[in-house]
């Protein structure tokens, strides 16, 4: 690839994050209109703080200090951060090699797959628990936790990517003498990467959910703590600036994922231009 | 795509990873520590098991962390958040922590399943429980409960022990209809009306009134109306009473004595436990001060606090067993060992 070619390439990418940006100014705006919303119906029907605090209430909580609590939001953002990104980044590694390993082998498949239909089935409130009492505390708990909620989307989709592959091609390289392992590398794992992409935004969301579930029930730091800790109390405005914060962490890696998504499969952009 | 590029994206993942871990990492040390003080160097590790989430009456544990008490007895205390004393009575009997908070009537019910824990001191002198209702409702006695609905969760302590407390105020236990809730829901599930009747702690009553006027909220505490049953205390487990009685003879002088000094300084003590927890020191100092009732005893002006009474414990050993079906094959000395209370007790003069 020439300098040109690379130009090009960033150019392209430029341009796609420049028209994303323009998309979803729309959405931008609906959100602001709902927190606007929000805002003048606690204000208009005076409830109490208790019930529903004002969005300027949450962010009042986040970025002043407050006389009667310390809430340390860093301390807390970045732990939850971690859990976050070393959950996404476990669930969906450990996620991929399974399902390779599953295409891999038919045999293999057709023995695990029924039961990772199983446990994806388990209700995650009721073994989080359990899996506290075997592992204690800790982010290493949130990462188990997050990838049982998450690791079945990403598993599924890329065994389906792995093996929508056109008959005729996988012919032609029996063919021309391809072996298994060439099959996979050049034909097979490339034409999943926009399954697993799609099994990687869900699991993005999902790894979040995860990771909070996590939080709920066995930490001492990280905002799923700071909600469950502040509901005991009926304290609800630190609530309230939790979920804000954790949907935007939700959105954020979420386009991390779509960033690298376009990064890794230019093509697919290409296509889509006129 | 050429294998710069690819190698270029790939070096650039690793690194955005790689700085994600060590900021990441850098967060831990964040969290903060008791100043250290002068300390013999290697201290011996107590995983200490709590009965819930932060509650007012966690300050000591902080207070004694703070002030470096624990690290002065050559005690490395990691105080590990709870989930409910079943919970605890599970940790504790599979070592999984040293000691741990629990209602004393789990630890007593689980022993005579096999379990091989032990209390060893009091925390509350009064029991807690407690059942909320708006004053509208018509309750004027306990006894008007019968036929109302109760939320109240699955595995709590007020669920378990309602059996023995029904029977003492003549009521059958069956004739409430309960509803299981989240533990958080509990002031919500009265604030809404979803329920007539809320079980729960008499300490959780400045949360109760932040989302009902207290004036129109109404409460009986079960220990006003006869239910003598020990409460919060601390359990062992029987082979750390072998294996390391002196730490436990540390740790609750430590703690007893971090105890003598919340109750003289809650203020404080709640300033201390806001520094390691998100918490609304306003609230917690009121539910503090709520908890501080159930140390106002003579029991505790004369023995000092966490003081065991042997004729008590028999007593809630036998509401355990006559309640709550438990078939009993020790005797109620079995399922307790005062000898590590700290000696001088720290006594109440409140």
């Amino acid at each position: 690839m020439n300098i040109l070619q690379v130009s090009a390439r960033l150019k392209a990418l430029a341009r796609w994050v420049k028209q994303s940006v323009q998309k979803n100014l729309n959405s931008i705006f609906v959100v602001l209109g709902f927190f606007l919303f929000w805002e003048a119906v606690v204000w208009i029907f005076q409830i109490p703080p208790f019930i529903l605090p004002a969005p300027s209430t949450a962010l009042s909580h986040l970025l002043f200090p407050r006389a009667d609590a310390n809430y340390r939001w860093s301390y807390h953002i970045s732990s939850t951060v971690l859990a976050i990104g070393l959950s996404f980044i476990a669930t969906s590694t450990v996620g991929i090699l399974i399902a390779i390993a599953l295409a891999w082998s038919k045999r293999l498949k057709e023995i695990v797959l029924p039961a990772f239909v199983f446990i994806n089935s388990l209700p995650i409130i009721a073994i989080a628990p359990i899996i506290l009492l075997w592992m204690g505390y800790g982010v290493f708990t949130n990462m188990v936790i997050a990838f049982l909620v998450g690791f079945f989307p990403v598993v599924i989709n890329t065994i389906t990517g792995l093996e929508a592959v056109e008959e005729d091609l996988l012919d032609l390289v029996r063919y021309l003498n391809a072996s298994k392992l060439q099959v996979f590398l050049k034909i097979r794992i490339p034409n999943a990467l926009p399954y697993i992409f799609s099994g990687l935004k869900i699991c993005s969301t999902m790894s979040i959910v995860g990771a909070i579930v996590g939080e709920f029930i066995a930490s001492d730091r990280g905002l799923g703590y700071i909600i469950i800790n502040a509901q005991y109390s009926m304290n609800t405005p630190p609530i309230f600036s939790s979920l804000i914060l954790i949907s935007l962490a939700g959105a954020l890696l979420f386009t991390l994922v779509s960033l690298l998504e376009r990064i890794l499969m230019p093509w697919t952009a290409l296509e889509a231009e006129p | 795509m050429s294998k710069n590029t690819r190698k270029t994206i790939f070096t650039g993942i690793l690194l955005f990873f790689g700085l994600a871990l060590l900021f990441g990492g850098g967060t831990k040390e964040a969290s903060p520590k008791a100043p250290a003080k002068e300390a013999p160097k290697t201290l011996e590790k107590v995983d200490f098991q709590l009965n819930w989430k932060i509650t007012g009456d966690h300050a000591p544990y902080y207070v004694a962390l703070e002030k470096g008490w624990y690290k002065e007895e050559g005690l490395d205390v990691n105080v590990i958040l709870g989930q409910g004393s079943g919970y605890t009575v599970q940790v504790i009997d599979t070592k999984k922590a040293d000691i741990g908070i629990s209602d004393a009537p789990v630890p007593i019910t689980n022993r005579a399943k096999g379990a091989k824990v032990k209390i060893i001191g009091i925390i509350f002198d009064k029991h807690p429980n407690c059942m909320y209702f708006w004053k509208s409702s018509g309750i004027t006695k306990p006894q008007d409960i019968v036929g109302k609905t109760v939320a109240v969760p699955a595995t709590d302590g007020h669920k378990v022990m309602w059996p023995a407390f029904a029977k003492q105020i003549g009521v059958d236990p069956n004739s409430v209809k309960f509803v299981n809730i989240e533990p958080a829901a509990k002031v919500s599930a009265l604030a809404s009306k979803n329920a007539d009747v809320v079980f729960e702690l008499y300490t959780g009553k400045p949360f109760m009134e932040k989302a009902i006027p207290p004036d129109q909220l109404g409460y009986f505490v079960w220990s006003d109306y006869g239910f003598n049953a020990y409460a919060h205390s601390y359990i062992t487990h029987d082979d750390t009473i072998k294996s390391r009685p002196e730490m436990l003879r540390k740790f609750l002088k430590v703690t007893y004595r971090a105890w003598d000094y919340t109750l003289k300084n809650p203020a404080e003590a709640i300033d201390i436990l806001g520094k390691y927890h998100p918490i609304n020191k306003e609230d917690y100092l009121a539910n503090l001060k709520v908890v501080m009732d159930f140390f106002k005893t003579d029991r505790y002006k004369n023995n000092g606090i966490g003081y065991i009474d042997p004729a008590r414990m028999r007593e809630t050993v036998d509401l355990v067993a006559r309640y709550m079906n438990v078939q009993m094959n020790f005797p109620p000395e079995d399922v307790y060992d005062a000898s590590f209370l700290p000696s001088p007790p720290f006594k109440y003069n409140w």
